[in-house]
């Protein structure tokens, strides 16, 4: 009786399981609005409400947290910073004041920093009726600052006095008074210095906000339009999930968040409280949350998304043929390279250079072998997006303040952008001198056209067909002279590791903006810096006193340095630039910097990055920033 | 139920105490020893958000302090937060992908089981004939075929040839995305279970008191119906449990293929990103899956064929 129960419910699990498999499927619709959504969306004339896919499930929507751009396209419709990015009469991207009823110039105080004063517009509110006071500015800022929070664009308040304070680090004593070593690396333990430091922000009255920077600073608009300098509110972020739901979700901005459906769909409505509602064109806007792009290609083909923001790499030769419409390449400040580690020895085994003379032999080696690859090739048959050639660092993009491109402005020649001629037609001169160069250190085979004593060297890169396809070009390029290439492929946060610690040869890289100004490009290669992957100025390198910096013909009478170390030259050069406040002088200073990154010959830089997007051409008034985010609030969608 | 039988459960629910934990313990080390960790990225923080945020997580601690203290948080099943996904907690993000994980897991377990077992008994009936050949040869393949091979083939045939299907088994695609990682998935268990029916309704068939059934004149329906297939499940039953368990954690892969946001996905991704309290949280589950399918299949086979000793 026992068995024939246990059979009986047995089999009643396997029909119910049978039954589930047959009887669930059609009702199977996971998200039943997401699959009917889109084809409302795709909907008649003048619809008010529009679909698109930027990318998958964001880390985090937190103004302050967020680091992808993604994310900040969501923030930015989200929320209502002093400032924001538009578009003039003629299409221009201008930054405009928002919150703030005006963007006032500062006041330059007797210790050299700058004061600036903000008056918040009438009206501005947050979401759930609540006023936008300055304190809440001044508490989001302190917010996002401190080390506590760790969020990764913490470091975007370097500029605001008081910054350097709040991360000053300083060793930990241990009962002796002795500096704690960490038992296992050896290295002193660090603390932060001074816990309690915060910001020089201060709320004068509800509506009055005062901000003192450590001095001028010629970017900080684009700052203030920045996500990480988006209000917060303290009640409303003191609940650490606030960001997961819409129903904890207090914002100040165009949109409010009226569903997340995770993995799935968020959706913005109309935030009628806005200061601005007014100007604010589309009611209703829902991202969908995907990294596949052949499902965003089927979603924008069938009309269901009016905007993908990446398509299919091998769709986008045909693409461009088949839609140029609808088909966009935007720039973007972001340039891709590959690194050289400095510490790498590259000198043939036999060499008897040493030091100094070593490392000069080894800049003239590495730049030359730079000269040997065809960007244009690069660009047109593996990357494919409408990328520029580069033969510089700091990207194209970036302006100087009479409106030239800072790449344009080098100074090498007047014959080509950059350091060296990228064209197609400068290929076999650059082939031919690098070969030059090279024969005066390695041993050429006339016969075979190769060099016979090149070490074999490492190319790092994180895996990604591109990246890999990159890899290959250049190892079959500098192949063709007889330097022997050896491919290691890395998960990315392994990658990550391995080049921040220098463990490589020549590692892929590379670097997006983000803000319009060069610094951000050349602060990174200070000795000290975690984003120093180079190793300029660590392990061998910090004792190599082989660099010079003259600034007195710029005004600065005390700084004149010869054969001096990395960090006597260049990491004093990028505290000058910090801390200059004529403009002019400024980029002087900063294409010096440039010029001695480049004659390190460390950076190999490829290309300029772009950004692909497909836009519906039904949709009017979209603009999207160099630092690829997208603005859908001003947009109308015609039938 | 005896003490005989109520000692081995409970000596096999020891066990299986012991197994997850030795999985903790394996996964909590190896996984501080890949390189890299949870706060690289391109733009690295500086030294003092690093501390601050190993603080914040407790990284800052003797590895083997930090182990004792999340023995003592899985304990009172507390997994704790995210570190990459900022806010949420790894119990909320386990059980997002769960829903979806299962769901799927069900599904594909159930066409397996329906398909399985009349395919099977359809085999055993026509021992020999051409459909019984066809029936094993096809299984077969499809026994011996991964999934991540069976999931690239269904893409290549049913999205990219003929278009028939979206290769995206996200939201988005609604139920139609779902319809090939259910199949890929519901292939490998479908064939095991049919040739786990025609073997054991062969054996069926071949026992005495069916042919005394037959001898009686019992009619062919009733004999397979009533008697033969009845028996035969016996095996497919207790196949049921680690089938679940396959299902839902080796949709790893498959969810991959497919991006479909489940737990394998996310499983995954937490690797990628080195998060590790979410490495951890959903190795546990998924081994915990595992270990308690496996240990109700040893008791149910115990429960439904009483011939099966404890000992």
């Amino acid at each position: 009786m026992k068995k024939f129960l246990s059979l009986l419910l047995a089999m009643a699990m396997v029909l119910s399981l049978a039954a589930c498999g047959s009887g669930d499927k059609p009702t199977e619709s996971t998200a039943p609005d997401a699959s009917k959504a889109p084809s409302e969306s795709s909907a008649p004339a003048g619809a008010t409400s529009m679909a698109v896919c930027i990318a998958s499930e964001p880390d985090t929507i937190d103004p302050a947290l967020n680091s992808a751009v993604d994310g900040a396209t969501l923030v930015s419709h989200l929320f209502s910073g002093l400032a924001k990015w538009s578009q003039d009469d003629s299409g221009n991207l201008i930054i405009v004041a928002d919150a703030a009823a005006e963007l006032p110039e500062g006041v330059v105080n007797e210790d050299g920093t700058v004061t600036y004063t903000y008056t918040l517009k009438d009206g501005v509110t947050w979401s759930d009726g609540q006023a936008v006071t300055a304190a809440d500015f001044v508490f989001a800022w302190n917010r996002a600052a401190s080390p506590e929070l760790g969020a990764d664009y913490g470091y975007m308040f370097e500029v605001v006095d008081g910054y350097a304070a709040m991360n000053e680090m300083t060793p930990v004593l241990d009962e002796n008074g002795e500096p704690k070593k960490d038992e296992e690396t050896g290295d002193p333990v660090m603390e932060i210095a001074n816990p309690d430091a915060v910001l020089n922000v201060k709320a004068v009255d509800d509506k009055t906000l005062e901000v003192t920077l450590a001095n001028a600073v010629a970017y900080w608009n684009e700052l203030l339009a920045f996500p990480t300098y988006f209000p917060v509110r303290e009640d409303v972020v003191s609940n650490e999930a606030w960001a997961t739901d819409p129903s904890t979700y207090v914002s100040n901005g165009a949109y409010t968040m009226t569903g997340w459906d995770h993995n799935s769909v968020i959706t913005l409505e109309k935030n009628e409280h806005f200061h601005d509602a007014d100007e604010i064109l589309m009611d209703k806007i829902e991202f969908y949350l995907s990294d596949d792009a052949n499902n965003m290609l089927t979603n924008f083909q069938n009309g269901s998304w009016l905007l993908i923001d990446d398509v299919p790499t091998n769709e986008i030769a045909n693409l461009k043929q088949s839609d140029p419409e609808q088909f966009v390449v935007a720039g973007q400040i972001g340039t891709y390279y590959a690194c050289w580690n400095i510490n790498q020895e590259i000198l043939p085994a036999g060499s008897n250079l040493t030091g100094v003379e070593a490392e000069k032999a080894r800049q003239e080696i590495r730049s030359a072998i730079s000269l040997l690859l065809d960007r244009n090739y690069i660009v047109e048959d593996i990357a494919q997006g409408g990328q520029v050639p580069a033969s510089s660092f700091v990207a194209m993009g970036m302006t100087e303040p009479d409106g030239k491109q800072f790449y344009q402005n080098t100074g090498v020649s007047a014959d080509f952008d950059g350091y060296y001629n990228v064209s197609a037609d400068a290929l076999e001169s650059n082939y031919a001198s690098a070969v030059e160069t090279l024969k005066k250190y390695y041993t050429f085979d006339e016969a075979s056209q190769k060099f016979t004593d090149f070490p074999t060297i490492t190319y790092l890169y994180n895996t990604g067909s591109g990246h890999e396809a990159i890899g290959q070009y250049i190892q079959a390029a500098v192949s063709s002279v007889g330097i022997n290439v050896n491919m290691d492929n890395q998960e990315w946060n392994t990658f990550l590791n391995t080049r921040k610690n220098g463990d490589y040869g020549i590692a892929r890289n590379g670097w997006l903006a983000d803000y319009n100004d060069p610094i951000c490009f050349l602060d990174m290669w200070v000795s000290g810096s975690g984003n120093n992957d180079i190793q300029y100025g660590k392990g061998a390198h910090k004792d190599l006193a082989m660099y010079s910096l003259d600034l007195t013909g710029l005004g600065y009478e005390d700084i004149k340095v010869e054969n001096g170390t990395w960090a006597q030259t260049y990491d004093v050069l990028i505290s000058t630039i910090k801390a200059c406040t004529d403009n002019e002088v400024r980029y002087q200073l900063m294409h010096i910097a440039e010029d001695m990154l480049m004659d390190t010959g460390c950076i190999i830089p490829l290309y300029f990055y772009t950004d692909i997007y497909m836009l519906n051409s039904s949709v009017d008034g979209f603009f999207s920033n160099p630092l690829g985010y997208k603005y859908f609030m001003y947009c109308t969608v015609n039938g | 139920m005896n003490t005989k039988t109520l000692a081995y459960i409970l000596k096999r629910i020891g066990l299986a105490i012991l197994t997850v934990w030795v999985v903790i313990t394996v996964t909590f080390f190896v996984m501080h020893a890949v390189p890299g960790g949870p706060f690289l990225s391109e733009k690295s923080p500086s030294p003092a958000v690093r501390a601050a945020l190993e603080a914040k997580y407790g990284l800052d601690k003797p590895r083997f302090e930090q182990y004792t203290t999340y023995l003592n948080d899985i304990l009172h099943l507390d997994f704790g937060p995210s570190i990459k996904q900022r806010g949420q907690q790894v119990s909320t993000i386990i059980m997002d992908g769960m829903k979806v994980s299962v769901k799927l897991g069900v599904i594909a377990a159930g066409c397996a089981l329906a398909c399985g077992v009349v395919l099977g008994a359809v085999a055993a009936l026509r021992r020999n004939k051409l459909i019984d050949r066809i029936i094993m040869v096809v299984t077969t393949a499809f026994v011996s075929m991964p999934s991540f091979i069976m999931g690239s083939l269904l893409l290549v045939v049913f999205v990219v040839k003929l278009q028939l299907l979206p290769g995206n088994g996200s939201a988005q695609s609604g139920p139609a995305g779902l319809v090939l990682p259910i199949i890929t998935l519901a292939l490998y268990p479908m064939a095991y279970i049919t040739r786990l029916t025609r073997s054991s309704m062969l054996d069926v068939l071949g026992q005495d008191y069916i042919r005394t059934a037959r001898a009686k004149g019992v009619s062919g329906r009733r004999i397979i119906f009533g008697h033969a297939l009845k028996n035969s499940l016996i095996p497919v039953i207790t196949y049921v449990g680690p089938m679940l368990a396959y299902i839902v954690t080796g949709s790893l892969v498959v969810e991959k293929i497919f991006a479909v946001a489940g737990v394998g996905r996310a499983f995954v991704n937490s690797i990628i990103n080195r998060d590790y309290p979410l490495v951890m949280g959903t190795t546990i589950v998924l081994a915990v899956l595992i270990v308690v399918m496996n240990l109700l299949s040893d008791i149910l086979y115990k429960v439904v064929d009483p011939r099966i000793s404890f000992d």
